[in-house]
């Protein structure tokens, strides 16, 4: 968590999109930003880049009210997934409250998957975060290209790490929304676990997805 | 938990509209939306404070804009969330549309100002973040190096030391290796010798015993064949025989013959007792551990250098009554061995050996008190030390007084050096009575 700040009754919360170099992390925060502009989210800021790769991070940032009136703020992240620069992966991943790990579908990309979700335990550990315990879903991009790796056999890669497992294509807009709001949900119950969002605050799980979500008016953005 | 947790700021961390612009950015807009002709212009936060203003009407920052006073307001916006707004009212020469128009152009700016300075700030931030924690690994992994470093030259100092240590065991073990192999070969050769000499010496003495006994019978039947010849004959054949007997020596060869036959059996016998002492100076026959009387023990040593002593030595033996000691006899007679030679080597000419044992307090003394030159004192303390030798190359190895100390260590006693230079050395050793074993 970024911030909780009780005597302005503020809760910035960090949300980390993960995954080798190219699984479409960038591409996955500009469809959301894309499907869910005029809800409550705010403007999609990418940092300046190398030749189209990421080399900072992306930020896109929602907003969202409890009926308590505790304000908050959620931040998304990309980390950049080239192996260089994995000082700042450490640096954009510190205080995660949720890591969506997004894995490139194709064959050939299998063995980089594995490498970067090694990192990922690696450097949540590096951070003092607990790989075991850190809301965490997996999604598998790129679904639209032709030599992918079939559905079942990733399920069985994945089954006995009980982590939810979500399929999309970031170029076309499908299963982006869905791993965003998957990632919002186990994230929420965590967080509702520790800060008592629903019974201090009046939050529910749904209103909180929704929120995040929907075309729903937000106090913030009632000026635009 | 480490160096990371030492940082201030957190990517993402949230940032005031007051972190984001500074003054001297924010005031010459201000002052020039004035100059063309505004009366008024105030950026103030969501709560209605004012941060930066520039026109009559307001004292001094954070204070409230008072209701009325502004005409037009833009929102300004910091990553998409609403954090204050710009107010400004006209001046009496300005129009309506160049109002709206100088609002929307000055909302715009300070829009797009903050969008590039938020930018900048954390690429900044994570720039710097990024060089800090690298810099903190380089330094880890620096002092692991350095500490690794540090360990391997200490390792290689040390190793040195510890080859040069094993080398010098080795060599010492080598030498004892090869000295007790030398004595096993002595003592299975005089097994051999024994064994083999015995048996024709046997029958030697046996036989010389018999002939000793037919000689004298031979004797006997001339006495006989004489007496009866002169009863019974003429005077020519006594004479004949007479001038025989003496022509042949008869008397002197009985009257030599007794002589010859005494030497030789001593002879042979004295060779017998040097086969003994031999077989027993090795203790080839005898179990590691064995009851060993220490007197007997000297004389067959004194025996068995009987060869290498000059004749003017002069051994002096003061042995009282002691109790057989458990020991290992081989290694306790090598020991008297190399003390005995020792003194042999210190005085060539006119060596007075004093042996002396006895016991006292519990304890078995022997002392071998030589009357040569003695041990200088800068010496004395290394003389038990293996290859430390005061003869020239090829006279020894420098190992008899180590392998005696050994020895002697071995059997659960000591052995010191009493020596003033020129007053002749004494060693004397001092072993449990009740028999010790060390290992």
């Amino acid at each position: 968590m970024i911030e909780y700040d009780l005597q302005a009754n503020k809760m910035v919360l960090k949300l980390v999109y993960y995954g080798p170099a190219l699984s479409g992390k960038t591409t996955n925060l500009m469809s959301l930003h894309g499907q869910l502009t005029g809800s409550d989210c705010g403007d999609l800021m990418v940092l300046d880049t190398a030749s189209e790769r990421t080399i900072y991070f992306d930020l896109l940032p929602f907003f969202l009210t409890a009926p308590s009136g505790l304000k908050i703020k959620v931040k998304v992240f990309t980390v950049p997934g080239q192996v260089k620069h994995d000082a700042t992966r450490k640096a954009v991943l510190q205080r995660a409250d949720g890591v969506a790990f997004i894995a490139d579908s194709q064959v050939e990309e299998s063995l980089n998957n594995a490498t970067s979700f090694e990192n990922l335990e690696q450097n949540l550990a590096l951070v003092g975060l607990n790989p075991e315990t850190m809301p965490l879903v997996i999604q598998y991009n790129k679904c639209d290209l032709p030599n992918i790796s079939p559905e079942s056999t990733i399920r069985s890669t994945w089954q006995s790490t009980g982590i939810p497992l979500l399929f999309a294509s970031a170029l076309e807009g499908w299963g982006v929304v869905e791993t965003f709001r998957c990632l919002a949900l186990i994230t929420y119950a965590d967080i509702d676990k520790q800060y008592s969002l629903q019974e201090h605050h009046g939050l529910s799980a749904e209103s909180f997805v929704s929120q995040l979500i929907s075309l729903d008016n937000n106090v913030y953005m009632q000026e635009r | 938990m480490d160096m990371r947790e030492s940082f201030s700021f957190v990517v993402g961390e949230e940032k005031k509209l007051t972190d984001v612009l500074s003054e001297a950015e924010v005031m010459p807009l201000l002052k020039s939306a004035v100059g063309a002709g505004l009366n008024l212009v105030a950026i103030v936060d969501t709560a209605g404070a004012t941060l930066w203003f520039c026109g009559p009407g307001l004292n001094e920052p954070g204070t409230m804009l008072p209701m009325g006073v502004a005409d037009e307001s833009r929102p300004i916006f910091l990553s998409g969330e609403m954090v204050g707004r710009v107010y400004m009212s006209a001046g009496k020469e300005i129009e309506a549309g160049l109002l709206k128009f100088l609002t929307q152009v000055i909302g715009d700016t300070l829009n797009s100002m903050i969008q590039s300075n938020i930018k900048r700030m954390m690429v900044t931030e994570l720039h710097t973040k990024v060089v800090q924690m690298s810099y903190d690994e380089l330094l880890e992994k620096n002092k692991c190096l350095a500490e690794s470093e540090q360990k391997y030259r200490e390792l290689a100092e040390h190793l040195e030391a510890r080859v040069q240590e094993r080398t010098a065991k080795l060599k010492q073990l080598y030498a004892r290796m090869l000295q007790q192999e030398k004595m096993a070969s002595v003592g299975q050769l005089a097994a051999g010798m024994a064994h083999e000499i015995n048996n024709p010496l046997s029958f030697i003495l046996s036989n010389m015993k018999t002939l000793e006994k037919y000689v004298n019978r031979f004797a006997e039947l001339i006495d006989f064949y004489e007496t009866q010849t002169m009863q019974t004959h003429s005077g020519d054949l006594i004479d004949c025989l007479r001038d025989k007997r003496s022509g042949l020596k008869i008397d002197f060869i009985l009257e030599d013959i007794g002589a010859l036959f005494s030497q030789s059996i001593l002879g042979a016998e004295r060779v017998k007792q040097i086969i003994n002492d031999l077989r027993g100076f090795s203790h080839i026959d005898d179990a590691e551990y064995t009851q060993i009387d220490i007197n007997k023990e000297i004389e067959r040593t004194l025996g068995v250098l009987s060869s290498e002593m000059p004749s003017d030595v002069e051994i002096i033996k003061q042995f009282k009554e002691i109790p057989l000691v458990p020991c290992k006899g081989a290694s306790l007679c090598q020991a008297f061995l190399n003390i005995i030679r020792n003194a042999l080597q210190a005085r060539p000419e006119g060596l007075q050996l004093v042996i002396c044992t006895g016991i006292e307090n519990e304890l078995i003394r022997i002392e071998f008190k030589d009357n040569g030159p003695g041990i200088e004192p800068d010496i004395q303390e290394r003389i038990f030390e293996p290859f430390f030798t005061t003869h020239s190359v090829g006279a020894g190895m420098g190992m008899g007084l180590k392998l005696a100390y050994d020895a002697v260590v071995s059997c659960g006693g000591t052995i010191a050096l009493k020596s003033k230079d020129g007053q002749g050395a004494a060693f004397v050793i001092e072993l449990p009575s009740n028999g010790r074993k060390d290992d």
